[in-house]
């Protein structure tokens, strides 16, 4: 025996990149997380390989996530091969040698950037969301000290005042995303950038989504069966984007998020922002075997 | 399979990355013994914004990014998080350091006396044109003083305190494995003084001499008075684990201390060092140490605004990630938009023109 068989072969970096200290903090921040449903959770957050603001909260808890067996998909603006989507992908599955996917269904962990897909997710999945500001007071106090203070409190006041204030002056709440959703009865969380169309995906989901914000150093969870409530009037119910009636032109499929495309000679054209669920349409059209998931919205009512 | 061949991300960004280092050629320990050797001040910044000393690796970093400061700092401090840390250097006096210059601007000569060291300070900034008409600059020869000074000098607060002019030293009863450390603890207010030291100490030059600037010029309440600026090494002791204390080595540092005015009965002191030799960036940073007290929340001089926005990654990283797409963000305020607009149009609302609220994002 000698201390060359004892010691693993060196390596420039640990299995799947932070050390082992940095995944200690993060499991513990994590847990406390799932704990305290929408409440923000302090914690380091190591520089990674990427710019800050780029995915970094959300690719440190999938770093801690993630092992050889995990199948990673990762989506911005709810495409797989948006560029950073794509670089993000190749880095966590060269670093961990996890699978790589675009499809859902086969996704053990899913890293989203302001979008939830549309077929509905397992409880055997991990949703992970990027988060570029954690604090939905933000609008009303800048100052992270006394908005901390103010969650404390549960003191929700001036955001509700804010909402009240745009039905009084342009007759409808105003917010496009990132609505600000009330978790568990308890804390108001941002679900992070993702559309009205995605928040109620959060509401009771057989799945976990941890939603962390590397650059501001705070994350947060809502656990399996949790309720997420956007902030609503009882008079003045929550309103998606109007999407339900649009058409994808690429895959023919409607009832679902769709990216708008201008067009040269004036008006618009529609593509279904899942891009995926876009490309196995198509394929299903095309006569190839392909399934499709069950999806939250069935021809554009929500029905979960 | 249309739909995917008309995107294509995968490829485009390699081939980007590729254009940006087919630029920069190629790059070889020369290169990075050149900047190591020509860019010592360079090599100091990205080392102390970095929070890691190590002059051939921030040459890499330098040599790597062809001298794009944000992303040389993102990349040591990238490589540096990984690093386990191994153990806790010996704390240091000021009057251990192997001091190279130190001067007070607060007396006319202190104890131990102003000791110039390297400076551009009274130079004419002229531009060298000669060099590019074919005459090399070369230096000078330093003339040696007739007595050298001595390597160590002692710190001019030490002096003040025995005169009472300086409020007496709180001995620090702290473990050396329990100083709060930023590079592993998220920053929390009111933040501990350890955690404002080391978030001023790795601050990105530029933020921070932006905001100390504002709190100089007027923002602040507290007119800096440089009692003591000090470019030195500083041997890092650290302990063998049979015991013995050693020197694993120098390390260029830098420190300033500014004071203002009176408060409770003492000189009060504002406080920055760094790694490498900084002067500009010690000088604002101790300027904001020394406001902070008494800063209103909110205010740029509060340590909540000016440690978070002085942080050279975050800042950075922010500031390009909207480069990023945003068009599904974007999507979902067009809808509100034209909601509210034909609503307003069926004439039962005014559409002011107000500017949409929308938070960063």
């Amino acid at each position: 025996m000698s201390l060359a068989t004892l010691t693993r072969p060196w390596a420039a970096t640990s299995y799947g990149f932070l050390d082992a200290s940095a995944k200690r903090e993060l499991r513990r921040k994590m847990l406390k997380a799932i704990a305290v449903p929408g409440c923000q959770m302090p914690y380091a957050s190591r520089e990674v390989p990427m710019a800050r603001g780029w995915g970094t909260g959300g690719l440190q808890v999938t770093l801690t996530l993630v092992n050889p067996r995990s199948t990673i998909k990762v989506i911005d603006q709810g495409a797989d091969d948006g560029v950073n989507a794509a670089s993000i992908r190749r880095f966590i599955s060269r670093v961990s040698g996890a699978t790589e996917t675009w499809d859902t269904l086969a996704a053990s962990i899913v890293q989203s950037r302001h979008r939830i897909p549309e077929e509905t997710l397992r409880e055997d999945q991990v949703l992970v969301l990027q988060v570029p500001n954690p604090e939905p007071l933000r609008g009303v106090e800048p100052n992270m000290s006394i908005a901390r203070q103010m969650h404390a409190d549960a003191d929700y006041g001036r955001l509700w005042l804010t909402l009240y204030e745009q039905i009084v002056r342009k007759g409808r709440i105003m917010q496009g995303a990132a609505y600000p959703s009330l978790v568990n009865g308890r804390h108001v969380m941002t679900p992070s950038p993702i559309p009205r169309w995605d928040v109620p995906k959060l509401n009771m989901a057989k799945h976990l989504t941890f939603l962390s914000a590397g650059r501001e150093k705070r994350l947060h969870a809502v656990p399996p069966y949790t309720r997420v409530e956007p902030l609503v009037f009882s008079d003045r119910p929550y309103r998606v984007e109007d999407h339900a009636e649009l058409v994808c032109r690429r895959s023919g499929i409607a009832g679902y998020f769709m990216n708008e495309i201008p067009q040269d000679q004036g008006g618009s054209v529609f593509e279904v922002s899942d891009s995926n669920l876009g490309i196995k349409a198509i394929r299903q059209a095309g006569g190839e075997s392909v399934e499709i998931g069950a999806t939250w919205y069935e021809d554009g009512e929500y029905s979960a | 399979m249309a739909y995917v061949a008309t995107r294509g991300g995968e490829k485009a960004i390699e081939q980007a990355e590729r254009l940006f280092r087919q630029d920069l050629g190629t790059i070889d320990a020369d290169r990075v013994e050149a900047i190591r050797q020509s860019m010592p001040y360079l090599v100091d910044r990205v080392m102390g914004e970095a929070s890691l000393y190590d002059e051939e690796m921030a040459a890499l970093a330098l040599a790597q990014t062809g001298g794009e400061l944000s992303e040389a700092v993102l990349v040591l401090r990238a490589w540096r998080t990984t690093q386990p840390r191994l153990t806790v250097a010996a704390p240091l006096l000021q009057r251990d350091l192997l001091t190279q210059r130190r001067i007070s601007a607060a007396f006319k000569d202190i104890p131990g006396g102003q000791i110039l060291g390297p400076t551009l300070d009274y130079s004419h900034r002229v531009l060298a044109t000669d060099v590019l008409e074919g005459t090399p600059f070369v230096p000078p020869a330093v003339d040696p003083a007739e007595t050298a000074a001595p390597m160590r000098q002692p710190s001019l607060a030490d002096w003040q305190r025995e005169q009472g002019l300086v409020g007496p030293a709180q001995d620090s009863l702290v473990e050396p494995d329990d100083i709060p450390d930023l590079t592993r603890e998220p920053l929390l207010f009111p933040a501990s003084r350890a955690h404002r030291l080391q978030s001023l100490a790795r601050a990105e030059t530029g933020g921070v001499l932006a905001l100390g600037y504002a709190a100089m010029r007027g923002y602040g309440n507290a007119h800096p008075t440089v009692n003591e600026l000090r470019l030195a090494q500083a041997e890092v002791t650290v302990r063998h684990p049979s015991g013995t204390p050693f020197s694993a080595g120098r390390v260029r540092v830098c420190q300033a201390e500014v004071t203002s005015k009176e408060k409770g009965g003492y000189l009060e002191l504002g406080f920055a060092a760094s790694f490498g030799w900084n002067e500009v960036k010690v000088i604002a940073a101790a300027t904001l140490d020394l406001n902070s007290a008494e800063a209103p929340v909110g205010s740029p001089v509060h340590e909540e605004f000016y440690l978070y926005h002085s942080e050279s990654v975050e800042a950075s990283g922010f500031c390009i990630h909207f480069k990023l797409p945003h068009y599904v963000t974007f999507q979902s305020v067009l809808d509100a938009m034209r909601d509210a607009k034909a609503m307003a149009a069926k004439g039962d609302q005014d559409v002011s023109q107000e500017r949409q609220t929308e938070p960063a994002e």
